[in-house]
């Protein structure tokens, strides 16, 4: 794959006119005055039949586990075998990447509230839920009615997600289970209808590290669960970021991800991390895409010195090195859209090194493009400048800049 | 009632055209094209009758060089059945557009033909009237309404003075204003189908239409730029140059 198909640009067209017409108006209450992004995300998913899609993927898929099917393992699964490239399959890969690219453009926030609901927590139920779970919880996450939240993040736990948890479950001695902990920085934490909240389980033969992971499936509104109000944020303000508080949260084992103690493990976690670093380099390109374009409007048309700026060698430099970026993330895109099609998966290697090189590459090229506009760049009118700061969260989110970095050397020297 | 739209590639609305340096032509290069607007507005009227019940089939027609069956896709998506394309180069003028319609016309003999009053790279407004006169058929130009009566067509359409509905007997032609309706978003499952439908390919002679020029592009330039504007004073020097610079008050 090389270019987008004919197919795939008529899709970004027609989104890229639906986000200049309904998304556009409402940026600066979007990033600014908290409005919630829901209402419009789900026009969005009407107008393009989107929420028909994945109702009707939804349904098939429950129809195959019915009849006896196991669940797509597709993502944890690195030895499947090789396919013969369709045409198809290419869509299927590369389909799910062009509405972030799209958003990205205009509005980074959004694709993470939409990610986060659709991809990470919908995905999470999907992989390691109960077929009663699944239809109970994720069916209302994938057509975006309901709003989830994907809950890890604690006050003393980032990177090291697991090995600081401090949120527990206990058993309470008829079955079900008592919650207790604090979560932070959860994307649409302070909206979420539904909430995979991830915690150790408490077990009094074994020191603390040792307590095996696991994680529940919550509701908004259940007693003792308490929701905070949205983060003041440096970018992404489309995207609300909350603390979620859990006070001797009761729940039933109906509750427990996969009705099982043994249902959801690190590597289940792990598995829904790998899958967000596709997600980020799609966001990246639509962020370069954009900074690029707006760059070189402006480099032909702002005249300092008695002509267009574009004429300046040192402005030239920088539209190069985007445009380099640019080429970059997009082959890397297209390799990771190739090699999925194919029904082979990138090692972690060169996954996290998609992701790394993207989230950087977006950072320069739009932290560039306010250097191009100057002055100009630094209001918030010029729209650069928001484009920029969105960029910083790629380098931090999904595992940040230095994980991938430990990620991929451990990869290629065969450690674990 | 079988129905065609007129679908014509021409530079998205939202580019800021220039031309070309030798001042041949609007610069194309590395543009970004779009389905003309108007016809955009035809097409959504088209499957809006089918989606009414009174249309059977929607058929897609764009005239040009194989880039304009990217027109015909985004038609195909918008819920046309099939689509046409005839052959040509790139630019050709409205009254050789017309006859190659009438040759469509001839061999797919729809009830109605839906057209945009005009593409808005060349601003003819010529090719609907042009193909009403060649087809003998009736026409309802620069519509705002659209009702089917029976085998009757009542248009409303927006003149100087307001608006006036007429009544024609089918087969009609039709052009499309603004105001007709706002066409939709293209739903991905239906971009999707779209690439299956069927897509027929003419030449101008398999219509029996030969393509002759009768006009030629003499030269294309931008319109002049503006001079900046100036601060005035007071009241009496706006006075005393709109009377003695403008000269738009005596």
């Amino acid at each position: 794959m090389i270019e987008w198909t004919e197919q795939q640009q008529m899709i970004r067209g027609m989104m890229r006119d639906f986000i200049e017409k309904e998304i556009q108006p409402h940026i600066d209450d979007l990033e600014y005055n908290g409005m919630p992004p829901y209402d419009l995300m789900r026009k969005m998913f009407a107008t393009f039949g989107i929420d028909q899609m994945a109702t009707a993927n939804f349904d098939r898929q429950i129809a195959r586990e019915e009849a006896g099917d196991t669940p797509d393992k597709s993502n944890d699964d690195k030895t499947t075998e090789e396919r013969p490239l369709t045409d198809a399959a290419l869509d299927a890969v590369a389909m799910p990447m062009l509405l972030p690219m799209e958003l990205s453009r205009v509005c980074p926030g959004l694709v993470t509230a939409l990610g986060v609901s659709v991809g990470l927590t919908a995905n999470a139920i999907m992989a390691k839920g109960s077929l009663a779970q699944k239809k109970r919880f994720a069916r209302d996450l994938l057509t975006f009615e309901k709003v989830g939240a994907w809950a890890i993040t604690e006050p003393n736990s980032g990177s090291d997600a697991f090995g600081s948890m401090k949120s527990t479950a206990r058993r309470d001695g008829e079955g079900g289970y008592i919650l207790n902990g604090n979560k932070t920085f959860i994307t649409n934490g302070p909206f979420a209808d539904t909430i995979v909240f991830i915690c150790r389980l408490e077990d009094p033969e074994r020191e603390q590290q040792d307590w095996k992971i696991v994680s529940f499936i919550l509701d908004s509104g259940m007693p003792g669960l308490d929701q905070s109000a949205p983060f003041k944020k440096m970018g992404i303000g489309s995207s609300p970021t909350g603390e979620l508080f859990l006070s001797d949260v009761k729940v039933g084992p109906d509750r427990l991800m996969g009705e099982s103690e043994d249902g959801y493990g690190r590597s289940g976690a792990k598995s829904t991390f790998s899958a967000e670093r596709s997600g980020v380099a799609a966001m990246a390109l639509g962020l370069v895409e954009r900074s690029l374009e707006m760059s070189l409007e402006y480099a032909n048309t702002r005249v300092q010195f008695g002509q267009p700026i574009g004429n300046y060698q040192l402005v030239q430099l920088k539209l190069a090195k985007m445009e380099v970026a640019r080429l970059n993330i997009e082959n890397m895109i297209f390799r990771y859209i190739e090699t999925r099609a194919r029904g082979k998966d990138l090692t972690l290697a060169e996954a996290s090194a998609m992701k790394l090189y993207s989230a950087q590459a977006a950072m320069e090229v739009t932290s560039e493009a306010v250097q191009i506009f100057g002055g100009a760049g630094y209001m918030r009118e010029s729209r650069v400048e928001q484009l920029m700061r969105d960029s910083k969260i790629l380098q931090i989110y999904a595992g940040t800049d230095e994980m991938q970095v430990v990620a991929m050397a451990r990869d290629l020297m065969g450690r674990s | 009632m079988k129905v065609l739209v007129a679908v014509k590639r021409v530079v998205d609305y939202n580019v800021k055209v220039r031309a070309k340096a030798d001042g041949s032509d609007v610069d194309l290069n590395n543009v970004k094209m779009a389905i003309n607007p108007f016809c955009e507005i035809a097409v959504e009227e088209a499957v809006r009758l089918k989606e009414a019940g009174t249309a059977t089939e929607v058929i897609a027609v764009s005239i040009g060089d194989k880039a304009c069956q990217e027109q015909i896709r985004t038609a195909l998506a918008l819920g046309a059945d099939r689509g046409i394309q005839v052959e040509t180069e790139s630019n050709v003028e409205p009254l050789v557009v017309a006859k190659l319609l009438k040759g469509v016309v001839d061999k797919e003999q729809p009830q109605l033909v839906i057209l945009g009053k005009q593409s808005i790279d060349g601003d003819n407004n010529q090719t609907g009237q042009m193909l009403g006169a060649l087809a003998n058929m009736p026409q309802g130009t620069f519509a705002s309404e659209v009702v089917v009566d029976g085998d009757k067509l009542n248009v409303t359409r927006e003149v100087d003075g307001g608006l006036q509905t007429v009544s024609l007997n089918l087969p009609a032609v039709v052009t499309t204003d603004l105001r007709l309706n706002e066409p939709r978003y293209a739903s991905l499952p239906n971009i999707m189908k779209a690439k299956k439908k069927q897509l027929d390919v003419y030449s101008p002679a398999d219509l029996g239409v030969e393509v002759t020029s009768h006009l030629t592009q003499v030269s294309v330039e931008p319109p002049a730029e503006r001079q900046a504007g100036i601060k005035v004073e007071d009241v009496d020097q706006l006075v005393d140059k709109l009377k003695n610079e403008a000269k738009v008050i005596s």
